[in-house]
């Protein structure tokens, strides 16, 4: 596997019906263990891409691969073990309404088939690490909006995964928490996973320094190794 | 092993986490079943009542004076179709007469010598057969003549086929209303989960791991239906013959608890089969559904 090119996007774009154009003509291409902003205005492909990357959009031309493998050969079997293997903080929290905050995040791994006290003990680490321990037995229509973000959180990181995306992680969060959030992700990068993050904190990407790819229209119009939110580059 | 161990906790879950759901379907089952149970058992019933009536028709074979009553019998007896064949001597004719007389039974005395034949009682397996079975004997050189009802043999007979496609077409229509329903029930509570199934899938549990809870779950919910299902076909099924042996004594019905038993058993079986597939079915469309890439 090529190390420094762990992420491939290659000329990809994904064009929705009737013919909106979500991402076009993509070229990117992402380090093992890199940390990566996706910024730009609302609607201009950042999910899309995201969403690219586990698999849940196809794109229409171009091909993804992620540690070498190409996302559209993989079979149910497969892309269920690939997805295994990367965590995702789904905007919209995407939580198992009907099982508890603790059962949320100790699903990610009982389907990986991890012994019971294995389980009970990252489960109770990670939750501790995002303050929400006490509220272990609840449903996540009984947290609040921060509660249900960090649980989202929680269940991405639990499996210790090589990929992270996080699509906008701090959205409903005050800036504390966001920095605190903002360091546990730091945190788990340093451990070697790579972080796709998609924001609009802009208070986050100028404060915490990385890579920041900026998406216009569904392009790519900046691509800076260690930028600030504002760019200097002309849309 | 461990994994197997959370599908099956994962089903109990779906079970109580759902339970009014659950109480829907099971309820739901518990009719669809009883409604099956139900018609069978008027099906077998009629035709029980048409077989007794096809088991009292017979023919009266009188056999010429000096004939081998044993010997005849025997090569009836040896006929196709044959299920009973009862030899009458003149003696058991005379008591007979006797018998149906009455008060007036001394009146046989006044006939001197007994002059009634000897014949055979020959009854076959169904109505059906009774017209051939009367020209085979007829035709017979110990025969001398025969009195058979051929005109409610026909009309038996008749009777007899039309019950027979009645049973099926009724069994028929039963069991494919029940599964539509049973089948519809199970996936609006697949569907009612269906956020759930896509997150399982997106945080990449395979689809085997998904949809096991939900068929042990049909499994449970199928088995539980049909087991309340035959409880009530039971009770009510007996409670309703008490009340038709006062009404309608005449008939006979199906009244023996092995048989009821086995009954019981095949729409247990066959319930949660049917649950199970139609869980398998409704499951399995879903994840195929909710897997698909955009």
């Amino acid at each position: 596997m090529d190390t420094q090119q762990y992420i491939q996007f290659s000329g990809v774009s994904k064009v929705f019906p009737p013919d909106i154009n979500a991402l076009e003509n993509i070229y990117l291409n992402v380090s093992k263990g890199e940390f990566v902003y996706l910024i730009g205005e609302t609607g201009s492909g950042k999910t899309t891409l995201m969403r690219c990357l586990s698999r849940e959009v196809l794109p229409t031309r171009g091909t993804i691969s992620v540690g070498g493998r190409v996302l559209r050969k993989m079979g149910r079997f497969e892309l269920a073990l690939f997805r295994r293997d990367i965590g995702v903080v789904f905007q919209d929290f995407a939580l198992l309404p009907n099982l508890t905050a603790f059962e949320n995040v100790a699903f990610v791994l009982e389907i990986m088939g991890m012994p019971r006290r294995e389980i009970e003990a990252r489960v109770m680490d990670v939750l501790k690490t995002m303050g929400i321990w006490r509220r272990r037995m609840l449903y996540p229509q009984q947290l609040s909006g921060g509660e249900q973000q960090r649980l989202a959180i929680a269940r991405a990181v639990v499996n210790e995964p090589s990929l992270l995306l996080a699509d906008e992680p701090t959205g409903n969060l005050d800036n504390h928490t966001a920095d605190e959030i903002m360091q546990l992700l730091l945190d788990i990068n340093a451990a070697g996973t790579t972080v796709i993050m998609a924001t609009h904190n802009q208070y986050l990407v100028d404060c915490y320094k990385h890579r920041v790819v900026e998406l216009w229209r569904g392009r790519i119009v900046r691509d800076d190794p260690e930028g600030g939110y504002e760019g200097n580059v002309e849309n | 092993m461990s994994r197997i161990k959370y599908v099956f906790r994962d089903a109990w879950r779906l079970v109580w986490r759902h339970f009014g759901m659950s109480l829907l379907t099971v309820f739901t089952a518990m009719t669809v079943f009883f409604v099956v149970g139900a018609t069978m058992l008027f099906i077998l019933n009629i035709q029980n009542i048409v077989r007794a009536m096809e088991g009292q028709l017979s023919i009266n074979a009188y056999v010429k004076p000096g004939t081998d009553l044993n010997a005849f019998a025997e090569s009836v007896k040896k006929m196709e179709n044959v299920s009973e064949v009862t030899i009458i001597t003149k003696e058991t004719a005379l008591e007979r007469l006797r018998a149906r007389l009455g008060n007036q039974a001394n009146a046989v005395t006044l006939l001197g010598e007994n002059p009634l034949p000897s014949s055979l009682e020959v009854k076959v397996g169904s109505a059906a057969d009774v017209s051939d079975m009367a020209r085979m004997l007829v035709a017979m050189p110990e025969v001398e003549d025969i009195v058979y009802a051929g005109h409610v043999a026909q009309k038996l007979s008749r009777l007899a086929a039309f019950v027979r496609r009645f049973s099926i077409v009724m069994l028929i229509i039963a069991v494919t209303a029940s599964a539509v329903v049973l089948f519809n029930t199970i996936r609006v509570s697949v569907y009612s989960r269906a956020e759930e199934i896509s997150v399982m899938l997106k945080v990449g549990a395979t689809s085997t791991y998904v949809a096991f809870p939900f068929v042990i779950q049909g499994f449970i919910l199928g088995l539980s239906g049909a087991l309340f299902a035959s409880a009530a076909v039971g009770y009510s099924y007996f409670r309703a013959v008490a009340c038709l042996k006062d009404m309608l004594p005449f008939l006979s019905y199906i009244e023996s608890y092995r048989y009821l038993g086995k009954l019981s058993l095949v729409l247990i079986l066959c319930g949660t089969v049917m649950s199970l597939i139609a869980s398998l079915v409704a499951v399995e469309k879903f994840i195929r559904k909710a897997g698909k890439p955009l």
